[in-house]
């Protein structure tokens, strides 16, 4: 008994404050870190994606070096994408049913055709025309396992002749072009997940989508930056400033826009004050303090404004070490932000009780189901797949090269 | 002949989606549960097999056939419009076979209730149980008989 008394009172009341109905008094919320993780794995991809199309679609010769390791960011984080979903709805022993019985009837269940469409539609063929010359070559040449692997990607199509490659570079900027809105689509319904629930003051907002979609490009491009220094780094390669740079530059206007957007979100939010917003002041200033003032706003935001800012004012006078430094630190701090404003949205939304005069708590466990131990995997398994992919499919000698066979227009940067 | 021919990249990947196509419909067709979508979007079998369950609560009638003695003080006091089972736990089996004892009721029944909470309507008799007193409510109270002491 006095177990259970100790639970309910030394534990789940301290966590409520104000005016909360019984039965929101719940210990755990029914989205937290695996729903967290979800909709920044997603984001990922989609600004990785984004971030490839200003190669293919804008002509951007600079980051010429980074298309192939953006567009293979985006699938090993793609195919992740599912992962958070499918571990929090738990019975792995039928986790496939929910892709058997696709429906367009719930808002949830239309990621399945968001999400194979992206796949299989876009992203796969891109790549597939993008290294199809490469499958060719090194089919020809590798012997063993990993030629085989090359043989079938080839799917038995050898012909490399100059019409073909005309072709498949016609194609790669289709695909491009459909991807760009594609890319939009992912992250936008994402983000119209949470903005189509009226109910909830902190969730349901128009702007929602569009907050998901530039912070989705932000997170993508720093992901970029973050695996290329990386990458580099083991390889022991130099880095390649020019693109470096456009990358920092390209995050700088990004991360401006991202952030005017979501301030014009909290301007408007004060400026309307409508029925809801005294709690939503309390999570401001109380609940989400540290994810989002110090997270989200300084560690995501201001700082890495401030040093990407710097950069492109006083860019010739900063030494290549230092500025190569400070966009890493920028862009590790991006990611991290990103993953805050997802904390703050996902969290934040459960934070409050539907009378708007109560709040609860949360704290996240280690282990089971939705620790943040799972969470960290999660994390950790596409970039696994990443650097399996970049051990096939970009060898050390092309990493640094643009690819072979781009559009010829002239540079804009 | 064909007038037009496909590229063989083009028909190759055009194969190869109709093959993964295909084989999703194959596969749809084994693991889709059979009586799934048979009243609506889930399977009809489930309904059946809930249905088959055993209840495991006994109800108060049940209780009345023993414990008449204590419903009948129920009856008379606060109480009254609570069921056994809420504090006692489910009974069906005891119900059945008087040796099997139900769960031992415990004082985290009466604070589901009785912990002070601003959102609970102010009739209800209320405590912050760590500013109260006792490790045990029935050293003070009479769960039965709520507004006699023991």
């Amino acid at each position: 008994m006095i177990n259970e008394v100790t639970n309910i009172v030394v534990e789940t009341l301290p966590q409520i404050q104000g005016y909360v109905y019984p039965n929101e008094s719940n210990v755990h919320p029914v989205w937290s870190v695996l729903i967290v993780i979800y909709p920044y794995i997603t984001g990922l991809v989609a600004g990785a994606f984004i971030m490839a199309s200003l190669v293919r679609v804008f002509n951007v010769k600079a980051l010429a070096p980074v298309y192939r390791m953006s567009m293979l960011t985006a699938l090993a984080f793609l195919l992740c994408a599912t992962l958070p979903l499918l571990c929090h709805l738990g019975h792995p022993e039928r986790n496939y049913e929910v892709m058997m019985t696709p429906h367009m009837t719930s808002p949830m269940a239309i990621f399945g055709f968001v999400y194979a469409w992206y796949l299989m539609a876009v992203l796969l063929l891109e790549l597939w025309f993008d290294f199809r010359q490469d499958f060719v070559k090194w089919s020809k040449t590798t012997p063993g396992f990993q030629g085989l692997i090359y043989r079938v990607l080839t799917l038995g199509v050898t012909d490399v002749s100059e019409q073909s490659v005309r072709l498949d570079m016609k194609m790669e900027w289709i695909l491009s072009i459909v991807g760009i809105p594609s890319a939009f689509l992912l992250h936008g319904y994402v983000g119209f997940i949470f903005g189509s629930i009226k109910a909830n003051p902190w969730w349901g907002n128009v702007l929602m989508p569009i907050m998901f979609i530039l912070s989705a490009i932000v997170s993508g491009i720093a992901l970029c930056v973050f695996n290329y220094i990386v990458l580099t780094w083991i390889r022991r390669k130099t880095v390649n400033m020019r693109c470096l740079d456009a990358m920092a530059m390209f995050l700088f206007y990004a991360l401006l826009v991202d952030a005017v957007i979501e301030t014009l979100d909290v301007l408007h939010r004060g400026f309307a004050a409508e029925e809801g917003f005294a709690v939503l002041q309390t999570m401001i200033r109380e609940k989400l303090f540290y994810t989002l003032n110090i997270g989200q706003v300084g560690i995501g935001t201001l700082v890495p404004l401030l040093m990407l800012g710097a950069l492109q004012l006083l860019r010739h006078r900063v030494p290549e070490a230092v500025r190569r430094t400070m966009i890493f630190c920028s862009g590790a701090m991006i990611l991290f932000g990103v993953l805050m404003m997802r904390w703050n949205v996902v969290m934040g939304g459960q934070f409050f009780s539907k009378s708007f005069r109560g709040v609860m708590s949360y704290k996240m466990e280690f282990s089971g189901q939705e620790g943040w131990l799972l969470g960290a995997a999660i994390m950790c398994l596409p970039f696994i797949i990443l650097t399996v992919l970049v051990k096939l499919f970009l060898s050390e000698s092309e990493q640094l090269q643009p690819c072979e066979h781009l559009p010829e227009n002239s540079s804009k940067t | 002949m064909l007038p037009f021919k496909l590229p063989p990249q083009i028909l190759r990947l055009v194969l190869v989606a109709m093959a993964i196509v295909g084989s999703y419909f194959v596969a749809r067709s084994f693991l889709v549960p059979p009586s799934f979508g048979q009243y609506g979007w889930y399977r009809g079998a489930a309904l059946a097999e809930i249905a088959s369950r055993e209840p495991v609560f006994a109800g108060k009638q049940s209780c009345d056939e023993c414990h008449s003695d204590i419903l009948h003080k129920l009856a008379k006091d606060a109480h009254k419009t609570l069921s056994c089972e809420g504090c006692h736990g489910v009974s069906r089996e005891h119900g059945n076979n008087p040796d099997i004892l139900p769960v031992k009721s415990t004082g985290s029944h009466c604070i589901r209730c009785h912990e002070a909470n601003l959102a609970r309507p102010t009739w209800l008799k209320q405590i912050v149980v760590k500013d109260h007193y006792g490790p045990k409510c029935t050293e003070c109270h009479l769960p039965h008989q709520p507004t006699k002491s023991p």
